[in-house]
């Protein structure tokens, strides 16, 4: 009996030399509720960098990613995000959603955890804390290039906006309003619509009231989708445009969207380099599809960690947020997928936009970027 | 013309609501329960028909019928099984809402396996607007939804007159303990009204999928409106229920001549604090013996 404790015992710290040696990261994601299709294709990217992070041995020790649910809501954001840094300890947090990241980012200011996000686009998440990185676009970027295209090069200038009365929708409106004073166009009319709202017959025909050239729309998740169909149901015929939430195959699939179109930052799934091409190759094989840009900024933000960790691990330091946000600023430049980025002083990367079209249940691109 | 074209998707948009909240004030008002998960059974309901009509490719009329089966399935059956078993028990307000929670999580996740988590609508052409006037766009899915409200009500007010099980089901409403004294079986009585309750969701489940779209998470906004509707109509009054979904429905929509859209929501619960703080019973509400 003695033995078999003693057995157990030495078992058990073996065992524990073992886990204390896996780095964990955590991630916020929309996992349940009207924004979940986000979650699962942030997550397909994401799970993929892990597993080849783990298959390289890039790091002393296992990969772990642990994942919460933000539901897209800034409140469960927060309750995420407080599990993953008090609980889990995790000194790297995916995040994801404007609003959400507004929320949980002086929670890894005051913790010293490094905030990554890589599908919300409002601008004013360049400005949130040192310690909050992002690896996709932002909104001002893509409204840049949308307004231009659609006043000069397709004629429209008098454009009717729908957003979302939230943080990423108000700030879409603010940028349109310059951008369209700026190049010759009019916001012929504004409407906010409440995040949880189903029924848009109503908002259709105001829409329709203002007589506009296209409609341009700012929301996402299911709510969107939603949006174009009754829309078009309500007699709306003008060109819809969008930002990258559109990308998402639910749109894709609704035969009203055809002919919308919409900005999403450029990214070259044919570049030769040996990451993309392992990423983008890996990835048709296990979901039958191209990467779309949310799930390569994922695998990009868990590479980041992998390859800073990497270097840590080498220079003997401990890998803490304080730790990783020094070696980034010293780090010239990452390689991502589909591209060589460097982040910018205030945690932002810049990558061309291109202008899509959805046709045939799929996305072309129209306007290639500059 | 806006206020005709806003009046016009307001009735529209009203005969669902008064439909969803009929349903929900039925079980509500006879059985006692607060059944939180009516917002699972609408949403078991859209995807049901979504299956059978635009994937299995079934045909329209046994579509509504599984519809019809799978909603009333799922009412009877959780009635039977939750609710019955910890009224048995203890029977607690609040034990019994707490499960019923429970299962709206538990449907909500399940139906994201099964059908993925983004939007599915069913295409049809009924769907889309016709300018009738100049200026004033309906589709024919409007006079679907009202004709359908109108036959519904019409079958439960017939239902509760003229029929046995109705009347009966009227008596469980205004006073449970007496129902035992004229040999009544409360129990199965409660089936019956959960079944009727759960299958007048249908063709309100029917209507969205053809317009707004379903996904899983969609019976939350449901319930709230269900629940609202049935306070302000009076709990145990069908017919309140009903006049007060159709006035959600046309405020929602009356209000966005007036306000932006992001206060249309508002607009419900304001009517909502109004009718709590000036007309607590609601429009037909009655004293209830507790």
């Amino acid at each position: 009996m003695k033995r078999l404790i003693v057995g157990l015992a030495v078992f058990q710290a073996m065992a524990g030399v073992a886990v204390a040696q896996d780095l964990k990261i955590g991630a916020a994601f929309p996992l349940s509720g009207a924004n979940a299709e986000y979650g699962e294709i942030f997550a397909s990217g994401a799970n993929l960098a892990v597993e080849h992070v783990n298959a390289d041995k890039m790091l002393n020790g296992n990969l772990v990613l642990v994942y919460e649910d933000s539901q897209g809501l800034p409140t469960q954001g927060v309750v995420a995000a407080n599990k993953l840094i008090n609980v889990e300890k995790t000194p790297y947090v995916l995040s994801a959603f404007t609003g959400v990241s507004k929320a949980i980012a002086p929670l890894g200011t005051r913790n010293q955890v490094v905030m990554v996000n890589g599908g919300g686009v409002g601008p004013d998440l360049a400005t949130l804390s040192p310690y909050f990185w992002n690896v996709i676009p932002l909104a001002n970027f893509e409204v840049k290039t949308m307004a231009p295209y659609l006043v000069k090069d397709k004629g429209l200038k008098r454009i009717a906006m729908i957003y979302v009365d939230d943080p990423l929708g108000d700030a879409a409106l603010q940028e349109m309003k310059a951008e369209l004073k700026a190049n010759g166009g009019e916001l012929v009319g504004s409407f906010s619509i409440p995040a949880a709202a189903q029924q848009f017959s109503g908002v259709a025909a105001r829409v329709r009231d203002t007589k506009p050239d296209a409609v341009y729309i700012a929301t996402y998740g299911n709510q969107q989708v939603q949006l174009v169909k009754q829309l078009r149901d309500n007699g709306v015929s003008q060109p819809l445009a969008s930002y990258s939430a559109f990308s998402t195959p639910s749109m894709f699939k609704l035969p009203e969207a055809e002919g919308a179109i919409f900005t999403s930052q450029h990214i070259n799934v044919d570049n030769p380099d040996p990451r993309t091409k392992r990423m983008v190759s890996d990835y048709r094989a296990k979901y039958g599809k191209d990467p779309n840009m949310y799930a390569i900024n994922y695998y990009n933000a868990v590479l980041t960690f992998a390859d800073l960790a990497a270097a840590l691990q080498k220079q003997g330091k401990p890998v803490t947020g304080a730790n990783l946000l020094e070696l980034r600023k010293n780090t010239p430049s990452f390689d991502f997928v589909g591209a060589k980025v460097s982040f910018a002083e205030d945690g932002t990367v810049k990558a061309p936009i291109q202008v899509n079209e959805i046709s045939g249940g799929a996305s072309k691109v129209i306007k290639s970027a500059q | 013309m806006l206020y005709l074209q806003l009046l016009v998707n307001g009735i529209q948009t009203g005969a669902l609501y008064a439909l969803i909240a009929a349903g929900f004030s039925l079980i509500f008002g006879m059985t006692r329960i607060f059944h939180a998960a009516h917002g699972a059974t609408f949403t078991i309901a859209g995807f049901v028909f979504y299956e059978f009509y635009a994937v299995l490719e079934w045909g329209l009329m046994p579509s509504i019928l599984a519809c019809a089966v799978a909603a009333g399935l799922f009412g009877v059956l959780l009635n039977r099984w939750v609710y019955v078993i910890i009224q048995r028990h203890e029977g607690s307000f609040f034990t019994v809402f707490a499960a019923s929670f429970g299962a709206v999580i538990v449907v909500q996740n399940l139906i994201s396996i099964v059908f993925g988590k983004g939007m599915v609508t069913v295409t049809t052409s009924l769907s889309r607007s016709v300018e009738l006037i100049p200026g004033l766009y309906v589709a024919p899915m409007a006079f679907i939804a009202v004709i359908a409200a109108i036959v519904c009500f019409a079958l439960l007010h017939y239902l509760f007159t003229h029929t046995n099980m109705g009347v009966a089901l009227r008596a469980l409403g205004e006073n449970p303990g007496l129902i035992d004294v004229f040999g009544l079986n409360p129990k199965s009585l409660g089936n019956y009204a959960f079944l009727i309750g759960s299958v007048l969701v249908v063709p309100a489940a029917i209507l969205t999928a053809a317009t707004s779209g379903l996904n899983p998470a969609m019976g939350h906004h449901v319930m709230m409106i269900s629940i609202a509707a049935t306070i302000v109509g009076g709990v145990g009054s069908l017919r309140g229920a009903a006049l007060a979904g159709l006035l959600f429905g046309l405020a929602e929509n009356l209000s966005l001549a007036f306000v932006d859209p992001q206060w249309s929501e508002a607009v419900t619960f304001i009517i909502l604090f109004l009718f709590i703080i000036f007309r607590p019973g609601g429009f037909y509400g009655r004293a209830i013996v507790s």
